[in-house]
């Protein structure tokens, strides 16, 4: 449901540059709008997402922050307060728990109880996610709390054409937004696509499908996606037809899409990297059971994180995370249900 | 303001008692030398990292403490094995050099084994974390090493409640924390001073000023010309050591720790040195793009250059003066002013290489451990 169509020529864009993009078409459109975060001034970020932006539009527009979470988030809440739209980055989203209650008791519940006097525009985005030997504090997926903190909306995009539609979005949108960038996408450049040089943005609240089936429906997001696609490709040797739907926006969500899917296949199985217990996965798997629930012919289920942090080294990781074979196996569980 | 030797700084912070000796003033010879074998050590194991790491044969980032050597152990020199400290990701050779006074083979010291800190690094079962979390975060309840997560500053209150209950416990420990200069800017850094200060808990927070946070210079990290003046602020004293001299560090340190011991409280100890590389090896073809303008137009600048004393040579020259070692002694073995590519063994004395030698095949041989040790250990049971 993009606004605008992916074109197929051109050259191939990976997943920071997308982000590059954005942020510098929207500080170039927005002159009211600022970048904070830890060294993305003069290092340009640590991944290099903020590169050339100080360069470009100084020092009091891209700021460099004291290591400081709490501070970066409270002061983006009130430069938006006075009218900015803010971007504030999190080195790696891991540490946005050191800004957690700015976030989601000062920031999320601003337009509430100020019954809708004041809209806070700031988008807080960072590096995410597993699979990349980052450890308990460099493999995040902590979405869900701020997806159980009303007044944020959260987004995790998967393409480089999604990472700088959305952005944009959220950039534009008057709300707070999460926006989860999954690292070990950034250079991958398998993923790497042709986007627009015009100006355009993915909605939010707006799933893709990324594959087209009839059998069963994988609904998830972020690296999952691939994931997915490689459990569709081998439950299509064996005969399923699997489509799998990329919710991009998990707050708000798409529900219509979910659905139409489902009426078509009847069997769902939801996939997120996050631990189990509370994660995203658990929620959709409940509002699929509400608003799908005569078209069900199995349980929905889903396949998630063990309960446990994501440790280091590789062996130990691949064994807590979500595969692409548990992911087949729970699909084929639901399938002969 | 410049470090001049000896300098404390606000001026209630000098620390010693009228007409008492500098603490390093009663080191022996055989100490001295000592020190100097220690940051030899401390150098090679960087040294070796770094280049284990270009050969491909390590994971994770590797954050370089060539030239904050001193710091190291100057600060760690004068502790009693029962004291606790708290390392950081830049302080990776503190692990094993807790307590090696008591003996670099003495398995009863109070510190982690080269092979346990080699097995960290290499991700292996042995290592005291099991490989769980990565690089620096690890420790020993046993050793008394308090266990870091990457939260900038997120050990200081820990720090605080273990002093806190080893007090209750009869015990005289205190604890040394360390941190980098731009995470002090974290609210935990001064809530938990805070608190250690209202309780005079024997907290050392010592600030390893290497004047870059990663890629932010110093003076966008806090607004003091000296960092340890906001010790006034909580009402404790703020000393400045220079951090390439470790009998500078090693003073201002037992100054700190005789006074936390004696129930006279927190102090902080800022350590002013330069960071060798890039923030990680990652971030080294960078770092020498951005930190030169900034760097010549810097507020601080006469701290780098004094920071560019290499401080084994530093340490070589007073032992020279003292009469402990010969020049020729000095000129044996040399890795000072020499980066880790151009460093070969020869230049590091052979116990030294032999010592490392033992961790690094260790650590090799050791297994990774086994793939279902991630689910477990989320609750005692
Ligand atoms: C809460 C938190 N925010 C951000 C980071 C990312 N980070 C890791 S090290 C670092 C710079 C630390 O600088 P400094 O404290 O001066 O220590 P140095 O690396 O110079 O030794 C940053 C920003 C982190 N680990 N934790
Ligand atoms: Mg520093």
């Amino acid at each position: 449901m993009a606004a605008i169509a992916e074109p197929t020529t051109g050259i191939k864009k990976n997943y920071l540059t997308a982000i590059q993009e954005a942020l510098a078409e929207e500080m170039a459109r927005n002159s009211d709008m600022i970048c904070l975060g830890e060294d993305i001034g003069i290092l340009g970020g640590a991944f290099g997402c903020t590169m050339g932006l100080q360069d470009q539009f100084g020092p009091q527009r891209v700021i460099d922050m004291p290591i400081s979470e709490a501070a970066i988030v409270g002061s983006s809440v009130g430069m938006a307060l006075n009218g900015k739209t803010v971007m504030a980055e999190m080195q790696f989203i891991d540490f946005i728990s050191c800004g957690f209650d700015q976030i989601v008791n000062m920031m999320a519940t601003y337009h509430y109880r100020t019954a809708g006097e004041v809209a806070i525009n700031v988008t807080l985005r960072g590096p995410a996610g597993g699979y990349g030997g980052g450890a308990l504090y460099h493999s995040q997926m902590n979405e869900s709390w701020f997806c159980h903190s009303p007044g944020l909306k959260v987004v995790v995009p998967s393409t480089p054409y999604d990472a700088k539609g959305l952005l944009k979005a959220c950039l534009r949108d008057p709300n707070p937004c999460l926006f989860y960038e999954i690292k070990q996408l950034y250079r991958d450049s398998k993923i790497a696509e042709v986007i627009p040089d015009e100006d355009y943005i993915v909605p939010l609240g707006s799933a893709a499908i990324r594959r087209p089936g009839t059998d069963l429906t994988f609904v998830t997001y972020g690296q999952n996606v691939y994931h997915c696609l490689q459990a569709a490709d081998i439950l299509a040797e064996k005969g399923y037809s699997a489509e799998v739907i990329d919710i991009r926006s998990l707050v708000p969500l798409d529900e219509q899409t979910i659905l139409e899917s489902i009426k078509k296949t009847n069997r769902v199985v939801v996939v997120n990297e996050a631990p189990k217990t509370c994660g995203y996965a658990g929620e959709l798997v409940a509002r699929i059971n509400e608003f799908a629930f005569e078209h069900l012919d199995a349980p929905a289920l889903r396949v998630t994180r063990l309960d446990t942090p994501v440790p280091w080294v590789q062996p130990l990781e691949l064994f807590v995370l979500p595969s692409v074979e548990k992911i087949v196996e729970t699909a084929t569980r639901v399938l002969r249900f | 303001m410049a470090i001049t030797a000896s300098q404390t700084n606000p001026p209630q912070s000098n620390l010693l008692p009228d007409g008492e000796p500098l603490p390093s003033s009663q080191l022996s010879k055989e100490d001295h030398l000592e020190i100097l074998r220690q940051l030899y050590l401390a150098r090679y194991f960087d040294v070796r990292l770094i280049k284990e790491k270009k050969r491909g044969r390590l994971r994770g980032t590797l954050y370089s403490s060539h030239n904050q050597e001193a710091v190291l152990v100057g600060s760690l020199f004068g502790l009693k094995g029962t004291d606790w400290i708290s390392p950081i990701h830049r302080d990776m050779p503190a692990f094993f050099m807790k307590d090696l006074r008591a003996g670099w083979d003495n398995n009863d010291r109070i510190g982690l084994t080269i092979e346990q800190v080699c097995c960290q690094v290499w991700g292996k079962q042995d290592s005291p974390g099991r490989a769980r979390d990565n690089w620096s975060h690890i420790g020993s309840k046993s050793k008394r090493i308090i266990h870091s997560t990457s939260m900038l500053a997120g050990t200081i209150p820990v720090a605080a409640g273990v002093v806190y209950a080893d007090r209750l416990n009869g015990g005289d420990a205190v604890v040394l924390t360390y941190n980098g200069e731009g995470s002090t800017a974290q609210g935990i850094f001064h809530e938990a001073i805070n608190f250690a200060a209202v309780h005079k808990l024997p907290v050392i927070t010592i600030v390893e000023n290497n004047h870059w946070a990663y890629g932010t210079p110093t003076n966008l990290e806090y607004s003091q010309e000296d960092f340890a003046r906001r010790a006034d602020g909580y009402g404790i004293p703020g000393l400045i050591a220079d951090g390439q001299d470790v009998f500078d560090v090693y003073d201002k340190v037992m100054m700190a720790v005789n006074h936390a011991r004696a129930g006279k409280g927190p102090s902080i100890i800022e350590c002013k040195t330069y960071r060798a590389y890039g923030h990680g090896d990652h971030d080294d073809d960078r770092a020498a793009n951005y930190r030169p303008e900034y760097d010549a137009k810097a507020t601080y600048k006469d701290d780098i250059e004094h920071a560019r004393r290499d401080p084994i040579d530093v340490c070589k020259k007073k032992l020279v003066s003292l009469g402990f070692i010969t020049q020729a002694d000095a000129d044996r073995h040399v890795c000072e002013y020499k980066s880790a590519d151009k460093t070969k063994d020869e230049d590091f004395p052979p116990e030294v290489v032999a010592y490392l030698k033992r961790g690094v095949e260790y650590a090799v041989k050791n297994p990774v451990p086994p793939a279902e040790e991630g689910g477990m250990w989320v609750f005692r049971e």
